[in-house]
């Protein structure tokens, strides 16, 4: 048998909606590969779902103090995670099951990464990011938790 | 991706000199030097009790500000570049410091909670001090002060006489706009000079929040 | 003054004759402006180097007296190799808390060069990826024109500049710095 068919779709979101990173990764738990195994049009669901839940999160983000708001939202089979920064960036995870702390902790490297990202005065609040060093710890990050 | 159909804004490409890419794909076309730790790589505490002289900040604020003031017309355009600069600093304060708080961090959901939380945690981080007074306007329901009886940028930089009008404490009050527009709390914020026989440099900041604040303040807590 | 106790007059003046500051607000505070010069002359990063090393130069001239006055320096350096010793040991001890090591001297003691091992002005720093900031863009050059500035109040004309940044993907970070000419007294400092 294949492995796990679990996949995930990422994607950072500015303060005016707009997408500034995103990636789709496959899991490396349960024999996994690594790559994910979205068909066609789920992928192009999932930037839908994504941004429908947008209106989800901004009631959430007035009722708790967290940033790390856990499950927002759900799709059919897929659930939805957002983590919210003190700035308004928010991150989120696309994904099949729940499992809140080994998101936690994704979200957590992420958001280290997006700080280091900022701190860098050539880099502006809501400019999409293109470093190839932040992808790629990003997807190290993925394949450490998810 | 198909990025035509994509239900978000496209990402802002900044004012920055960056070229425009037309999607998210990553960029490969920097070069790394190796001995030295690309931004990626260096912890972000590494700075976090680093100290330099005040001099050396004081000599560069107060160029910064001689520079400003030469494409400026008067003290108000001046002012604005200054908490310009201070904006940028402030969006990337606010970020630090929270990440710096980990597991414990909280987002602030209430002005008083904001307010506070300038006032104090930032305040010390930056300044080493808390602000001296946190008080709210009590004719206007949508303005608060924080007040500096010797701000920094103040103690050190002696202002041209011709700009005998300017506070550079706009650049502290860019850094306190920038966090409460990054908390949701879009705010004017200026500096006022308000000396005390104490305290001749003393200065006020008046924020002045936008009416969707106090809206959402009285609407989710049922108070006005 | 030998090497090794000014390096101890460096040292002294930092831990007790100096107020400090979060580092990070220098950092940032220098990124804005460096950030705002490239957006303002609309990526012309030969003119944000000249105008980076200009303001720099601004600061030396006054930056000077602070200097004297804090490292409480009587005599005149002896000769530029002692002059190389203090800029490095005392006067970047003194205002960024480094102490950038000096190194290939012109057969002629007239250049030198500073070593930057850390450089605080470009803490969290990565160049924008423009195929054009890398080969023309030098961050830090704000310091070569203090260096130009503050030694011209002491009747010295140099040239500074840097030659190698890490920013840039070179291994080192380095500043060349030449002795151009001791300033007479009694000529203005503009009069060439």
């Amino acid at each position: 048998m294949a492995g796990s068919t679990t996949s995930y779709y990422f994607v950072i979101i500015g303060t005016k909606d707009n997408p500034l990173y995103e990636a789709e990764f496959g899991t490396f738990k349960q024999g996994g590969d690594g790559v994910p195994k979205f068909r066609e049009e789920q992928r192009h669901m999932n930037q839908f779902i994504a941004h429908s839940s947008l209106d989800c999160i901004e009631d959430l983000q007035w009722a708790s103090k967290e940033m790390y708001l856990k499950t927002v939202d759900k799709f059919n089979n897929t659930w939805v995670s957002c983590f919210l920064t003190g700035g308004n960036i928010k991150f989120l995870l696309l994904h099949d099951a729940r499992s809140d702390e080994p998101i936690r902790q994704f979200f957590t490297d992420v958001y280290d990464l997006y700080c280091k990202t900022l701190m860098n005065p050539f880099y502006e609040v809501n400019m999409a990011i293109r470093s190839q060093t932040f992808d790629q710890k990003i997807k190290a990050a993925a394949k450490k938790y998810l | 991706m198909n990025r035509d159909t994509s239900p978000f804004r496209p990402a802002s490409t900044g004012a920055s000199p960056t070229p425009k890419h037309a999607s998210l794909t990553a960029s490969t076309n920097l070069r790394y030097s190796l001995t030295r730790k690309s931004i990626y790589d260096r912890h972000l505490n590494r700075t976090k009790t680093s100290e330099l002289s005040k001099s050396a900040f004081a000599f560069l604020f107060g160029e910064m500000v001689q520079h400003a003031q030469k494409k400026v017309y008067g003290v108000q355009d001046l002012e604005k570049k200054l908490n310009q600069h201070g904006y940028a600093v402030g969006q990337r304060f606010l970020e630090l410091l929270l990440w710096r708080e980990g597991r414990t961090a909280k987002r602030e959901t209430r002005i008083l909670g904001i307010l506070q939380f300038i006032s104090h945690s930032l305040y010390r981080a930056i300044f080493q001090k808390p602000a001296d007074t946190l008080e709210k306007v009590r004719e206007n329901e949508d303005e608060y002060m924080i007040s500096d009886n010797d701000p920094l940028v103040n103690s050190y930089i002696s202002v041209p006489k011709e700009m005998s009008q300017l506070n550079c404490a706009a650049f502290i009050a860019g850094i306190i706009e920038a966090v409460l527009d990054g908390h949701c709390f879009p705010a004017k914020v200026t500096a006022h000079t308000a000396p005390s026989d104490m305290w001749p440099g003393r200065t006020v900041f008046l924020i002045k929040f936008e009416p969707e604040v106090l809206e959402r303040e009285g609407l989710r807590h049922g108070s006005t | 003054m030998s090497s090794t106790s000014r390096a101890r007059l460096g040292e002294e003046v930092w831990k007790t004759r100096t107020d400090k500051i979060n580092a990070e607000l220098v950092t940032l505070t220098y990124g804005s402006v460096v950030a705002q010069l490239c957006k303002d002359l609309d990526g012309d990063y030969a003119e944000v180097n000249k105008q980076l090393d200009k303001m720099g130069y601004n600061i030396g001239l006054r930056l000077i007296e602070d200097f004297l006055a804090k490292s409480n320096m009587q005599q005149k350096c002896a000769n530029f190799r002692d002059t190389a010793d203090v800029i490095s040991k005392v006067g970047f001890k003194m205002f960024l808390n480094i102490t950038p090591t000096i190194a290939n001297w012109s057969s002629d003691s007239k250049q030198f060069s500073l070593m930057f091992d850390e450089n605080p002005l470009a803490d969290f720093v990565e160049l924008p990826d423009d195929g054009k900031a890398q080969a023309e863009l030098w961050y830090s050059n704000m310091l070569c024109g203090v260096i130009r500035g503050a030694l011209e109040m002491v009747q010295m004309q140099v040239d500074a500049h840097f030659v190698n940044d890490v920013l840039r993907g070179h291994d080192t970070t380095e500043m060349r710095i030449s002795l151009v000419r001791y300033i007479d007294d009694e000529m203005p400092a503009d009069d060439e």
